[in-house]
């Protein structure tokens, strides 16, 4: 039985018709096309998933359509800047943070959320944000140099203090 | 497919139960979601709390603090008010998960689940904490000791939702402590946890104490007798040797992927060792 | 040659990643597709009777069910052993064997059909452990395996080891286990395929090897190698796990038969930790002895790998292991004998290292032993007998190449965290006890002998001035992507922002090899450069001559243009591309790495001849409440020959070191009984960011003169020297030994009460 769902998506107001109890994560990657957003795990173990929901992030596989109703969602294809890129995203290509790239949208979601509540964290902060964002590749050491560096760059400090 | 109720009212939430026996309650979705990885047709349908009205919040009333049911854990953590009056509790839940998780599951999801490894639960039982459960008929509230009588059992009747939990304001504790014990530092299901408050006076002797272990029962473990025992002595390795003696007696661990019983066991001890020196630092 | 600032610079492929644009194997939904899973056994060892499919096949919105009647080929992949059913049709050998392919019309109509599939099966009898399997009586795996259950032995000796033996003043010996691993990269297993109206079929598939995918659908499907194209895009992570066949032939299959729609095929985490290849558990049984003065004089090992089901390439991760049973040292008398064995477990396959970290954790645990028997500090012990370039290792391998495992050695001794290492420890708080371990090892550059490690690559100067390169090997985060372009670049003298790179395609006609074995850049770069080297001469020589010059150093290359030299004048490359003959246009080039074909009779497939080196250092913390190990500081020198891009070599140390903690730390696939019982990332414990310190990552560059740039390999060296260094540490900070990895906890615990192993 399909529902008619309506939320903003990335700053516009859509309207989807779907099973409202598909999960959240597959109506963004595959009747959206927003591919972004990844899935690791589907039990919300890895973090790659995370999408905001109202600026708090949450794991798209463990949320059902239903859930989007009403609600203010920003996925990774949402976190640009107009042409340019977000400066966590500067940072993170910056800081060589990207390997396979496949956890990178959620730990950008997850540095974009924890920094604007937290703009001046220590590396410890940084690394208890990002805990519930798995990666393989990098040992998280230059993801954590990147949202270090973006945070400093948005408080408007120079580069590489 | 699958049916997902999504309520604004506690009224909504009781007609859907009248209708749909089968119906599973969720509001966060961090268990229930995962345990049901494709939703079917022959499952019962799902009905989400997260827009319920007054099921979320923290509020003072008469000497007690409510916890609404729905409180997600990040809210928890981001109250100035839990952080102050039961920062016991608010150390246990900085431990559950990661951020994302944090933001998504409830402490009424924690305790509804009663796992033994739900890391809210020590310290809501130390604070003697009651659970308020609401059905379309009454109201009723009982010590969260009792609703919880096994893993995954609770004293919740069909028709029934848990809408509250309620923790008196004033215990008397100027000393707490938490651990955890598991296999990784974050998103870790506890293999061991230990939650400890105290009253202790100026020479750190315990005036009154109250212990509650995860994960080495079936449901959390208190004991009197451990309680009794530390009153009237400073919490130094003898003290704490014999304590912990007495847990590895009390407790009741199982084997299973994470951790042996014997490990379990032995742990449960070990973290009484942790306490020494302890001296009060406010609540 | 302005190296240092043109190979330098960030990753090409982050910006796509980073903004979530690039499409990786799982991010295709094509039009009208169908979904693709496949039934898997669940038990660990049974003949096939009958399959009971037609419920499923009843069920609405099931396209079709398929069964083994339905492939027309062979039936059968495996490029080592060509045994491994695509869908059982007789024998099921590990719970994870395939047993029915389903074609629905959604994920969840999918999982429905898949459970309505029954199988009438008879259980067989199991075996479960390596050493145990090659006992007579023991149930056989494969029934017509001459051997019983031996896939692969290998035995060197070198020297007289037994006589060797008496004439050491120190000989310690031990028993070391090393655990399953699990990749658990990010991106699941996963790909998409279609057949076009001429009866092409294209396989778009997360794998390491599209050419070798190519080669073992062809016969397994019977269909010929001229219909058959494979695609890789970026890999979401692989780690070996990607390298052989997982979704691809299935994907053929469901193509083939699904009536010109295109399939797509995801493995979610719980089929990837049941079906995927995990790193073969090694038992190994170690002696060492010495001279007084810590000469090593003789080795002599005995290693059991546990291959699991199918052979795949679990015989070359154990000839392999066998060649580094020596680690880095020079050692006369040697004897080293291994086995890899059948059994009904998951399938051991690849993963970062193949072999290596097995041995290495031995080897270095033992060598720490004779230290202490000798009272001897643990690097100076591995420094007096660590190899140097021109040294014959314990294979008899003369070490032609660059060898710079005594410079490592050397920056640990000088490391201030070595030096103030007994400060550090005496000053731990309660309840911690505190050590610093050392690990030593050698890693090998790319195939061995027998197998010819080659590259073609190709770069075309586009009609618009730009450049394309096309990649013959997959980038599966390692970045050799990037650092390809930015070879082209550097040799061509143009920003790399011109030069558009092109992922593996069959149809280019460029085998090079696997995306694996520390090669990507060393073999393929090298490629590169003579393409690239080709291209700029082309081009050059064709400016020249259209001045009526015929000498080429009379015009230089710079970004989008050729220029006079005597005159200043350009022309713009839009213009030159307009002047070359197509063919032209367009230069390939090709490399092979060194060999050495004498070494084949040394041991099965031939040894290596180049090999990284590295040295590591690690600082623990062990909570004797709990027995949890920290690793508070970590060091790794290593020895790459030069860095090409400082960031991307450190983005290849630091997650080596990640994967290697958690391997000696938490990583534990376990079965029992041959069923998983760690079968998601709840229960199978990767590190996250709070089990992580900061690493530090310290270079030597000897230059490999057969390198690109004077590079080696850098993909696997680092991997190996976590667990020995940890457990060195474990000991060095509470005097007992683990000798079965991962320290657990509960292994831990088990240690400090002298309860042996635990858990």
């Amino acid at each position: 039985m399909k529902r008619k769902i309506s939320f903003t998506l990335n700053g516009s107001e859509i309207s989807i018709e779907t099973d409202p109890a598909r999960r959240a994560v597959d109506v963004l990657r595959q009747d959206l096309q927003l591919t972004g957003t990844k899935e690791g795990c589907g039990e919300g173990e890895c973090g790659a998933c995370s999408i905001l929901v109202d600026e708090t992030v949450k794991l798209s596989c463990l949320m059902t359509a239903a859930q989007l109703e009403g609600k203010k969602i920003v996925t990774i294809e949402g976190i640009a800047r107009g042409q340019g890129l977000h400066p966590i995203q500067q940072s993170f290509i910056e800081y060589g943070a990207v390997q396979c790239g496949f956890c990178t949208p959620g730990m950008v979601i997850a540095a974009v959320a924890f920094l604007a509540a937290n703009p001046a964290p220590t590396r410890e902060e940084i690394r208890d944000a990002i805990s519930g964002n798995t990666c393989r590749c990098t040992g998280y050491q230059k993801i954590v140099d990147a949202v270090e560096d973006a945070a400093e760059k948005m408080r408007g400090g120079n580069s590489d203090g | 497919m699958g049916r997902v109720y999504l309520p604004a009212t506690l009224e909504a939430v009781f007609e859907i139960l009248s209708r749909e026996p089968s119906a599973r309650l969720f509001a966060g979705g961090t268990d229930l979601l995962v345990r049901s990885s494709a939703v079917r047709s022959d499952e019962g349908p799902l009905v989400c709390l997260e827009r319920v009205e007054g099921l979320s919040g923290v509020s003072e009333s008469d000497g007690a603090v409510r916890i609404g049911a729905s409180t997600t854990h990040g809210a928890l953590m981001a109250s100035g008010f839990i952080k102050e009056r039961f920062p016991l509790l608010r150390e246990a839940v900085r431990h559950i998960g990661a951020p994302a998780v944090r933001n998504m599951g409830t402490i009424g999801g924690n305790i509804c689940t009663a796992s033994p490894a739900g890391d809210s639960l020590p310290p809501l039982y130390i604070l003697d904490a009651e659970v308020e459960l609401r059905s379309a008929k009454e109201e009723r509230r009982m010590p969260l000791s009792g609703f919880i009588s096994g893993p995954g059992v609770t004293a919740l009747e069909p028709g029934e939702v848990l809408t509250a939990v309620w923790i008196d304001k004033d215990h008397g504790f100027n000393f707490h402590h938490f651990e955890k014990v598991g296999q990784r530092k974050a998103m870790a299901i506890s293999v061991a946890s230990m939650a400890f408050a105290a009253r202790l006076d100026g020479d750190g002797v315990v005036i009154k104490a109250r212990s509650a272990l995860g994960s080495v029962a079936p449901t959390v473990f208190t004991s009197q007798a451990l309680d009794a025992f530390f009153a009237g002595k400073p919490l130094n390795e003898e003290t704490l040797g014999k304590a912990a003696a007495l847990v590895r007696e009390g407790v009741s661990p199982i084997s299973d992927v994470r951790a042996s019983q014997e490990y379990r066991r032995t742990v449960a001890g070990n973290l009484l060792m942790r306490l020494e020196g302890a001296r009060s630092v406010g609540r | 040659m302005k190296k240092e600032t043109v190979l330098d610079g960030p990753r090409l492929d982050a910006f796509s990643k980073v903004t979530g644009s690039e499409r990786y194997s799982v991010d295709y939904y094509p039009e009208n597709f169908l979904w693709a899973g496949a039934k898997r056994a669940m038990v660990p060892h049974a003949r096939l009777l009958a399959l009971h499919t037609e419920a499923a096949g009843a069920l609405p919105g099931v396209f079709r069910v398929l069964t083994f009647r339905d492939v027309a080929g062979s039936n059968r992949l495996g490029i080592v052993r060509n045994h491994q059913p695509v869908l059982v049709d007789e024998v099921v050998r590990y719970a994870g064997d395939p047993v029915a392919l389903v074609l629905a019309e959604s994920k969840e109509i999918l999982a429905a059909a898949l459970d309505l599939i029954t199988v009438d099966q008879e259980l067989l009898p199991c075996i479960f452990d390596a050493e145990e399997a090659l006992k007579d009586g023991a149930p056989k795996v494969h029934e017509d395996n001459d051997e019983g259950n031996l896939l692969r032995t290998v035995s060197v000796c070198k020297g007289d080891p037994d006589t060797a033996f008496g004439a050491c003043d120190a000989v310690a010996g031990g028993v070391f286990e090393t655990s399953r691993q699990e990749h658990a990269y990010l991106e699941t297993e996963a790909g998409w395929a279609h057949v076009d109206d001429r009866g092409v079929l294209t396989i778009v598939a997360s794998t390491q090897h599209p050419y070798r995918d190519r080669r073992e659908i062809t016969g397994a499907l019977g269909i010929s190698l001229e219909k058959l194209r494979v695609i890789a895009p970026y890999l979401g992570g692989a780690f070996g796990g990607k390298d052989g066949i997982t979704v691809q032939c299935l994907l053929g299959l469901a193509a083939l038969c699904s009536g010109g729609r295109p399939v797509k095929m995801w493995w979610d985490r719980r089929e990837s930790f049941l079906a995927g290849v995990k790193r073969l558990p090694a038992r190994m049984y170690y002696r060492l002895g010495a001279k007084g003065d810590g000469t090593f004089h003789a080795l002599s090992c005995r290693l059991y790998f546990d291959a699991g089901a199918y052979a795949g390439l679990a015989g070359e991760v154990m000839a392999m292991a066998a060649e580094h049973a020596g680690s880095a040292y020079r050692i006369p008398n040697v004897n080293i004998e291994g086995y890899c064995v059948y059994t009904n477990n998951p399938v051991g396959g690849p993963f970062r290292g193949f072999g290596v970290p097995q041995v290495t954790a031995g080897m270095e645990q033992i060598v720490d032993m004779v230290a202490e028997k000798l009272s001897m500090d643990p690097l100076e012990l591995r420094r007096v007998n660590a190899l140097r370039q021109g040294d014959r290792n314990c294979l008899d391998v003369e070490l032609t190449h660059s060898t710079g495992v005594v410079e490592c050695i050397g920056k640990l001794m000088e490391h201030p965290l070595w030096k103030d290492r007994q400060a550090w420890k005496t000053s731990a708080p309660k309840w911690k006890k505190r050590g610093c371990g050392i690990g030593c090892m050698g890693h090998a550059i790319g195939y061995p002998a027998l197998v010819p490690d080659e590259a073609n690559a190709r770069l075309e100067l586009k009609k618009d001035g730009t450049f394309r390169l096309y990649s013959g090997v997959s980038d599966m985060g390692q970045g050799n992507a990037s650092t390809y372009v930015r070879i082209a670049a550097a040799i061509l003298d143009q920003d790399a922002a011109a030069i558009e790179l092109l992922q593996p395609d069959t149809d280019h006609d460029l085998p090079s090899g696997s995306s694996s074995a520390s090669r990507t850049t060393y073999t393929f770069g090298n490629a590169v450069i003579e393409a690239a080297g080709a291209l700029k001469e082309t081009i050059l020589r064709c400016a020249a001559r259209s001045s009526g010059l015929e000498d080429i150093d009379a015009v230089e290359l710079l970004p989008g243009r050729v220029r006079f030299k005597e005159s200043g004048r350009s022309i713009p490359l839009s213009d030159i591309a307009g002047l070359i003959d197509n063919d032209d246009r367009s230069q390939k080039g090709y490399f092979r790495a060194p060999h050495d074909q004498s070494t084949l009779a040394i041991m099965y497939l031939g040894a290596h001849v180049l090999f990284s080196y590295g040295a590591h250092l690690a600082r623990i913390e062990v909570d004797i409440l709990t027995g949890k190990i920290d690793v508070v500081d970590y060091v790794a020198v290593t020895d790459a020959g030069k860095v090409l891009n400082r960031c991307v070599y450190d983005q290849q140390v630091q997650g080596s070191i990640a994967q290697g903690i958690g391997y000696a730390l938490m990583e534990d696939y376990l079965v029992s009984e041959g069923r998983q019982e760690t079968g998601d990332l709840a229960t199978y414990i990767v590190p996250t960011s709070v089990d992580l310190p900061d690493m530090v990552s310290i270079a030597v560059e000897p230059e490999e003169k057969t390198g690109p740039f004077g590079m080696k390999g850098l993909g696997e060296v680092v991997i190996s020297g976590c667990l020995p260094a940890i457990s060195n540490a474990f000991h060095d900070a509470c005097g007992v030994r683990i000798t079965r990895s991962p320290l657990t906890q509960e292994r831990v615990l088990s240690a400090l009460a002298g309860r042996g192993e635990g858990r």
